[in-house]
C-alpha cells in the first residue's frame, strides 16, 4: 500500500515535481562536474606542471660515492660521482612507487662537433637521456617529463639501430645554427681530449660518426645542446652505467608544515604517518633510501605553485557547488510548499483515518527521496558530461587526451552515491519546512473546507 | 423546540446512563481564537450517548455541529471540560495516542467524501485499514459490497456519482469495524434518491449495532435518528428527553 501511494501520489503534480527535479538535477550536475573537475584537476595540473619540470631531482651524493668508473678520460659536468642506470629499477619498489609518473636520467659531457674534419668545430654539452624507455608497465624519459619541448624529426634511438653503426643525436636549434645542421645530416663528434679545433682538423680515428636525426627547439638551455640515448652516452664517454642526475616526476600530496619535518626527528608512529603520506619530501626520502648513494630532494617552486593552485580551485568549486546545492534546496522547497497546500484536504484526510504524523511525514519523504533519486542520477550523468567536456576543453590539447578517454574518466563511479546522497539532503531539506507546516495544520478545519 | 429544564437534563441522562455511554461530554467547550476574539464554538456541552444509538446533531448554520462532530472524533480537543469516549478520557490524550485511538475507535463520514483522487474505490478504502493495520484486499471489496459498490471497485473517485463517492466514503469508515461512525451531514451533496441509499445503508448498520451520530440539516434524515441533539450558538439546545425515552422503551 505504501508503495502503491507513493507511486501514485509521485505521479501526480508533475508540473511542480518536474520543477522540484530539475532544481535538484540542476544542482546535483553542478556539483557532480565541480567534483568530477576536482577529481581530474589534480592530475591535470600535475601533468600540466610537469611542462616546466620534474618535481623531485635525484644526484649522486658525492662524499660518500664509490662509482667504479672505467677510464677516468672524461671530465663530467657534475664532478666524478655518479648513479648506477640498472639502480633506477630500484625506484618501482619504494612505497609510492605508482606515484611516480615519469623518470628522466641524464649523463652529461662536453663533446666536440663539427660537420666534417674540414669545418668549424664547436664544444657543445650534450646530454644521454632516455627516449621511449620501457619503464615497469609503460615507457617513459625526458620527452614525457618535458612536453613543451618541440621537436622537428625524432627522438634519438641507440646506435646499433642506425645504418652504418652511426650515432643518433638531436640537436639543439641554436647549435643547429651554428654548425649548419640540418636533419639528415652526417656530423663528427669526439670527446674534448682530443682537441679539434678550426685550424687543425683531429685525425678522423678520434672522432665518431653520427646522424642528426631531429632538431629540438625548447627556448631554454637545451637549444645549446645535443642530445644522445643515455646508452651511446655512455658508451661515448666510456661510463657504463653511469647516470649524473635523474629528474623524477611524482603525483605528491601538497605540502603542508607535517610535510616539511625532518622525519628522522618524528616520533615512530609521526614517521610512519609521514612516511606513508605521498610528499615530496617522502618520496624523496624514500628514493634516497631505495638508490644507494643517491641525493634526492624535491624541486620546490612547481611543488608549491602545485599545492595553491590546487587549494584554490578546490576552494572556488566548494563554493560554487554550495551555492548550486543551496540554489536547489530553496527551488525544492518552494515547489514543496505549493504542492503541499494543495494536499492539505488529503493529510487532514490521512489524519482522520489515523495516521500519524510520523507516518504520513514518511511518505512525503519518501516522494521526495523519489525524485532526488531520478534527479540525481540525471544530475549525475550531466554532470560527469559537463565535467568530461570541460576536462577536454581546459586540458584536453596539452595534455593531449581525446574527449572519448576523458568521457570514460568522468564516470567516476565513487561520485554516484556521494551525489546521491547530497540530492537526497537537499530534498529533504527543502521539503521539511512545508511538510512540518502541513502537519501542523488542523485536520479539522482542513477537512472543513473541503478544498 | 424549547429549552429543557436542568431537572430534565439530569433525568435523561439518568435514564442513558443505563444504556451504557460510548461517549459522554461533561462541560466541554471549544473555543477558537481569531481576530475578532475568541469565538465560543461549542459553549459547555454536556451529554452522554450510549452505545447503540443513533443520534443526529441539527441546529443553524455556525451553530458548532461541525466543531462538535470534530471533538467526538478526537480530531481536534476540547478548550476545556471532559471528554470520555469508550471509557478513554480523550481530553488528556497526547497527539498520537489520539492518532491511535481514531484509527481504533472513529469511523468518519464527510459531506465532501475526501476520497483520494489518484486511488481507486478499493484502494480509498484499503488506505484505511493501511493506517490502522494491514490491507486485506478481500476484506475491502466486501465492505464495498456492502455498500452497493462491489462492480465499481477497481473505479477512481471521479468516475463514480457523488452517491457511490459517499457509499465509498462509508465502506472506508466501517472498514475497521470502529464502534462510531461519525456523519457529517452525509447527504448533504447528494440527491434525494442518493440520500435514500444512504439513509438505507446507515439505518442497516445500525440495526447491526454501530453508534451513529450525525450531522444534518435534513429533517427526513433527523427523522431517522432515535434523538436529536440541538445545537444553537454552541449551546446544546434541545434535549428531547420524551423522544428518547419513547424510543428506549420501544
Ligand atoms: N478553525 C476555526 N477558527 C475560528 N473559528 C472557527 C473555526 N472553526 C469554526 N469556527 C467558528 O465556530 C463556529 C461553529 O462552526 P461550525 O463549523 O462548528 O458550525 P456548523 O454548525 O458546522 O456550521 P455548518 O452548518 O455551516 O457546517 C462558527 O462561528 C465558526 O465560524
Ligand atoms: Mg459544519
Amino acid at each position: 500500500m505504501f508503495l502503491r501511494l507513493l507511486w501514485e501520489s509521485f505521479a501526480r503534480q508533475r508540473r511542480r515535481k518536474i520543477l522540484a527535479g530539475l532544481a535538484i538535477l540542476l544542482g546535483v550536475t553542478a556539483v557532480t562536474a565541480m567534483l568530477g573537475l576536482a577529481t581530474t584537476i589534480g592530475d591535470r595540473i600535475h601533468q600540466e606542471l610537469a611542462v616546466y619540470g620534474a618535481n623531485i631531482v635525484v644526484y649522486p651524493k658525492a662524499d660518500t660515492l664509490d662509482v667504479k668508473v672505467g677510464e677516468q678520460s672524461l671530465k663530467p659536468a657534475t664532478g666524478n660521482a655518479y648513479l648506477h642506470e640498472k639502480d633506477l629499477e630500484k625506484l618501482r619498489g619504494i612505497f609510492w612507487a605508482n606515484n611516480i609518473t615519469g623518470v628522466s636520467p641524464e649523463l652529461r659531457a662536453s663533446l666536440l662537433f663539427a660537420r666534417g674534419l674540414d669545418q668549424r668545430t664547436i664544444s657543445v654539452d650534450t646530454v644521454g637521456l632516455w627516449f621511449q624507455h620501457p619503464f615497469g608497465s609503460g615507457i617513459t624519459g625526458a620527452p614525457q617529463l618535458h612536453p613543451s619541448w618541440h621537436l622537428q624529426g625524432a627522438w634519438p634511438t641507440p646506435h646499433p639501430q642506425v645504418k652504418d653503426g652511426q650515432y643518433a643525436v638531436v640537436l639543439g636549434s641554436t647549435v643547429a645554427k651554428r654548425l649548419g645542421a640540418a636533419i639528415g645530416d652526417d656530423i663528427l663528434l669526439g670527446d674534448s681530449h682530443v682537441t679539434f679545433d678550426s685550424t687543425s682538423p683531429t685525425p678522423a680515428i678520434a672522432a665518431d660518426h653520427a646522424k642528426v636525426v631531429g632538431i629540438l627547439n625548447t627556448g631554454a638551455a637545451e637549444d645549446n645542446e645535443a642530445l644522445l640515448t643515455l646508452a651511446d652516452m655512455q658508451d661515448l664517454a666510456e661510463l657504463p652505467d653511469a647516470v649524473s642526475r635523474v629528474e623524477v616526476s611524482a603525483k605528491t600530496r601538497p605540502e603542508d608544515a607535517f610535510a616539511r619535518r625532518d622525519p628522522d626527528a618524528l616520533s615512530p608512529k609521526d614517521r610512519d604517518v609521514w612516511y606513508c603520506r605521498p610528499y615530496a619530501n617522502s618520496i624523496a626520502y624514500q628514493i634516497r633510501e631505495a638508490i644507494p648513494g643517491a641525493a634526492a630532494e624535491q624541486v620546490r617552486q612547481v611543488e608549491q605553485s602545485e599545492g595553491t593552485i590546487l587549494e584554490r580551485i578546490s576552494g572556488l568549486m566548494w563554493l560554487i557547488s554550495a551555492a548550486a546545492l543551496l540554489a536547489a534546496a530553496v527551488a525544492v522547497s518552494a515547489a514543496m510548499a505549493t504542492a503541499v497546500l494543495e494536499r492539505r484536504a488529503e493529510i487532514g484526510l490521512m489524519r482522520s483515518l489515523g495516521a500519524s504524523k510520523g507516518r504520513i511525514a514518511s511518505l512525503f519523504y519518501a516522494e521526495a527521496g523519489l525524485l532526488a533519486m531520478i534527479a540525481g542520477v540525471g544530475g549525475y550523468v550531466l554532470g560527469s558530461v559537463i565535467a568530461a567536456a570541460l576536462t577536454a576543453s581546459i586540458f584536453g590539447q596539452a595534455a593531449g587526451v581525446a574527449l572519448s578517454t576523458t568521457m570514460l574518466h568522468a564516470f567516476n563511479p565513487v561520485l554516484l552515491p556521494v551525489v546521491l546522497a547530497l540530492a537526497l539532503i537537499v530534498a529533504v531539506a527543502g521539503s521539511t519546512a512545508s511538510i512540518r507546516s502541513a502537519l501542523r495544520m488542523d485536520p479539522s478545519a482542513v477537512l472543513r473546507t473541503g478544498a | 423546540m424549547k429549552m429543557v429544564s436542568e431537572a430534565q437534563r439530569q433525568h435523561a441522562e439518568a435514564m442513558l446512563e443505563h444504556a451504557m455511554p460510548v461517549i459522554q461530554l461533561v462541560g466541554v467547550s471549544r473555543e477558537y481564537a481569531s481576530r475578532s476574539g475568541v469565538v465560543r464554538a461549542l459553549d459547555d456541552a454536556s451529554f452522554t450517548i450510549g452505545a447503540g444509538e443513533w443520534v443526529a446533531i441539527t441546529g443553524p448554520s455556525g451553530s458548532g455541529k461541525s466543531t462538535l462532530v470534530n471533538l467526538l472524533g478526537c480530531l481536534d480537543t476540547p478548550t476545556s471540560g471532559k471528554l470520555t469516549i469508550d471509557g478513554e478520557e480523550v481530553h488528556a490524550m497526547s497527539g498520537s495516542e489520539l492518532d491511535r485511538f481514531r484509527a481504533d475507535k472513529i469511523g468518519f463520514v464527510f459531506q465532501q467524501f475526501h476520497l483520494i483522487p489518484y486511488l481507486s474505490a478499493l484502494e480509498n478504502v484499503m488506505l484505511a485499514q493501511y493506517f490502522h493495520s494491514m490491507t486485506n484486499a478481500d476484506d475491502a471489496r466486501r465492505a464495498l459490497e456492502r455498500v452497493g459498490l462491489g462492480a465499481r471497485a477497481d473505479h477512481l473517485p471521479s468516475e463514480l456519482s457523488g452517491g457511490e463517492q459517499q457509499r465509498v466514503c462509508i465502506a472506508r469508515a466501517l472498514i475497521n469495524d470502529p464502534p462510531i461512525l461519525l456523519a457529517d451531514e452525509p447527504t448533504g451533496n447528494l440527491d434525494a434518491a442518493n440520500q435514500k441509499i444512504v439513509a438505507g445503508i446507515l439505518r442497516e448498520l445500525h440495526a447491526a449495532g454501530s453508534t451513529i451520530v450525525m450531522v444534518t440539516h435534513d429533517p427526513e434524515m433527523a427523522a431517522l435518528a432515535q434523538r436529536k441533539i440541538a445545537l444553537s450558538h454552541g449551546k446544546v439546545f434541545c434535549h428531547p428527553v420524551q423522544h428518547v425515552v419513547v424510543k428506549l422503551a420501544q
